[in-house]
């Protein structure tokens, strides 16, 4: 009998990020994610649309591995997302992660913030001191001024408005000359306004770097309107993946 | 008062407080036999000696030197101490024996460790600063260990996440989002440590003290009270100045508000 050895799932080259039969729990017991397999390419902006308590939430830190999958497996650029894997390690200072509170350290300024970005890749020491580099200082100045925020760079994050301290938390993420960036429910709470100034923004940061986006949305509306792919999960579930053209909407399960 | 449980527990209490008093030896009579003393105490006492007012400043003024290098010095000890202390940041093997240490330097009482120095490097001021510092690093240490434990975790998942290195962690998270914290800790220990010091020449570890404990007991407490009474100005005014730097810089950074206080 001849044997056919077939990969199980084909990679790619332009894949970045490979879910395979991928569950998660917190406690060992309930499974917060289950049986989730999705590839994103790279370039894509890719939107992951769900009610909260999903595991929307979950996927992301899977990706740039705060979290472990209890089976299954994630690969980010052939990489499994684990601290304790040294290649990951490089990577990890290319994942931007904007989480939903989104982590800003409210006692430093928008300048410190977005700097915080570029501290893999700075001087150890000298971080430690505060001594940055000029050019990261201007890259960030540049940053700060493409999200709007040129006049309030040193002002304190506790001191700016919601709008204004998601900008700083992408000009941290973009600081890190990213190559994905992970969001999420970055807009939920805001106005339909600044929502969308804020969804331009990324998308105009995309367009200047070959920018990976993997995005956590509470409004499908919006999801659709920014991404090139949109997956919705249930109770941990992937209920469906969408690909979204320029005026029409295909079904990738179904091929509609 | 409509759980009967209740009234059971404050009962059980009532009677403990008795039963340890009888077993000490406390009583009230001998309160109330004694209080025609106060009275004369408090009669000496209103016999201020003015004369002695540059002394106690002067004296105060080594007591406030004494308090304020034990303060900063028990805190820049205290922070890195503190930092390997946090069970957010170490394993077991750091910070355990790091909290036990600080278990024990908090154990004695800051008397204790001055009759300790005193033993050590002699009578004077020096002894009640190293007494100082000790209990600042023990209580400090501590304090600030609780607070970073309960520092925000989100931004700490967010900067290491991005693959930062623990120094640089420390240096950009948990002093800044501790930081406010640290200063009212400094002020409470730097007010705590006034009125400490205040009462470490008891043991001949300098400071105002020494003469209070001296003029008391040779029975002059007229001459007593000039010091008491210099203590009790500066600790007041101390009070007061923490509680405009607490309004200017920590309240503020806490909430994110200025805090409104309630006008009459």
């Amino acid at each position: 009998m001849q044997m056919i050895s077939t990969p199980l799932t084909k990679i790619s080259t332009k894949t970045i990020i490979q879910m395979n039969d991928v569950w998660a729990s917190y406690d060992g017991k309930n499974s917060i994610l289950k049986e989730i397999t999705l590839s994103i390419d790279r370039g894509v902006n890719y939107a992951i649309v769900g009610e909260s308590g999903s595991g929307k939430s979950t996927l992301l830190k899977l990706i740039n591995g705060m979290m472990n999958p209890s089976c299954g497996t994630v690969t980010v650029d052939y990489q499994i997302p684990n601290i304790a894997n040294k290649n990951f390690k490089k990577i990890m200072s290319k994942i931007g992660y904007i989480p939903q509170t989104l982590g800003l350290v409210k006692n430093l300024t928008a300048l410190e913030n977005t700097l915080m970005g570029s501290l893999p890749r700075v001087d150890k020491l000298k971080s430690i001191f505060n001594i940055f580099p000029d050019a990261e200082i201007s890259e960030a100045h540049k940053i700060l001024k493409m999200v709007g925020l040129e006049n309030k760079m040193e002002r304190k994050a506790y001191q700016l408005s919601g709008g204004e301290k998601r900008r700083v938390a992408i000009a941290r993420a973009l600081m890190q000359k990213p190559d994905i960036i992970l969001a999420d429910e970055i807009v939920s709470e805001l106005d339909h306004v600044t929502a969308h100034e804020i969804m331009e923004l990324i998308t105009e940061a995309k367009k200047r770097i070959n920018l990976t986006a993997v995005m956590v949305h509470h409004d499908m509306n919006l999801a659709l309107e920014y991404a090139n792919r949109v997956a919705v999960i249930k109770q941990g579930e992937k209920i469906l993946e969408i690909g979204v053209e320029v005026d029409k909407i295909v079904d990738f399960q179904t091929g509609i | 008062m409509i759980n009967p449980k209740n009234n059971l527990i404050i009962g059980i209490v009532v009677a403990l407080v008795i039963a340890a008093s009888v077993n000490i030896n406390a009583n009230p009579a001998d309160f109330v036999n004694g209080f025609p003393k106060m009275v004369k105490i408090a009669e000496e006492m209103t016999k201020v000696d003015s004369k002695l007012f540059q002394i106690a400043f002067s004296a105060m003024f080594e007591t406030i030197q004494m308090a304020f290098i034990g303060t900063m010095i028990g805190v820049a000890i205290a922070l890195p101490l503190s930092i390997l202390a946090a069970r957010n940041l170490n394993s077991k093997w750091v910070y355990a024996p790091i909290r036990a240490l600080l278990a024990m330097i908090r154990t004695f009482p800051s008397i204790l460790w001055a009759i300790l120095f005193v033993i050590i490097v002699g009578l004077g001021p020096f002894a009640g600063v190293l007494a100082i510092i000790m209990y600042t690093i023990g209580f400090v240490a501590k304090l600030q260990y609780e607070t970073i434990e309960a520092i925000d975790s989100d931004p700490m998942d967010a900067i290491s996440s991005i693959g930062v290195s623990k120094s640089q962690l420390i240096r950009f998270v948990v002093i800044p989002e501790s930081a406010s914290h640290l200063l009212g800790q400094m002020l409470y220990m730097f007010d705590y440590n006034v009125r400490q010091t205040s009462i470490l020449g008891l043991v001949g570890a300098g400071g105002i003290g020494y003469y209070i404990i001296n003029y008391i007991q040779f029975f002059e407490y007229g001459k007593a009270a000039v010091f008491m009474l210099v203590v009790l100005v500066v600790v007041l005014i101390i009070d007061w100045v923490s509680v405009k730097i607490r309004d200017k810089f920590i309240i503020k950074s806490q909430r994110g508000l200025e805090m409104k206080v309630k006008q009459k």
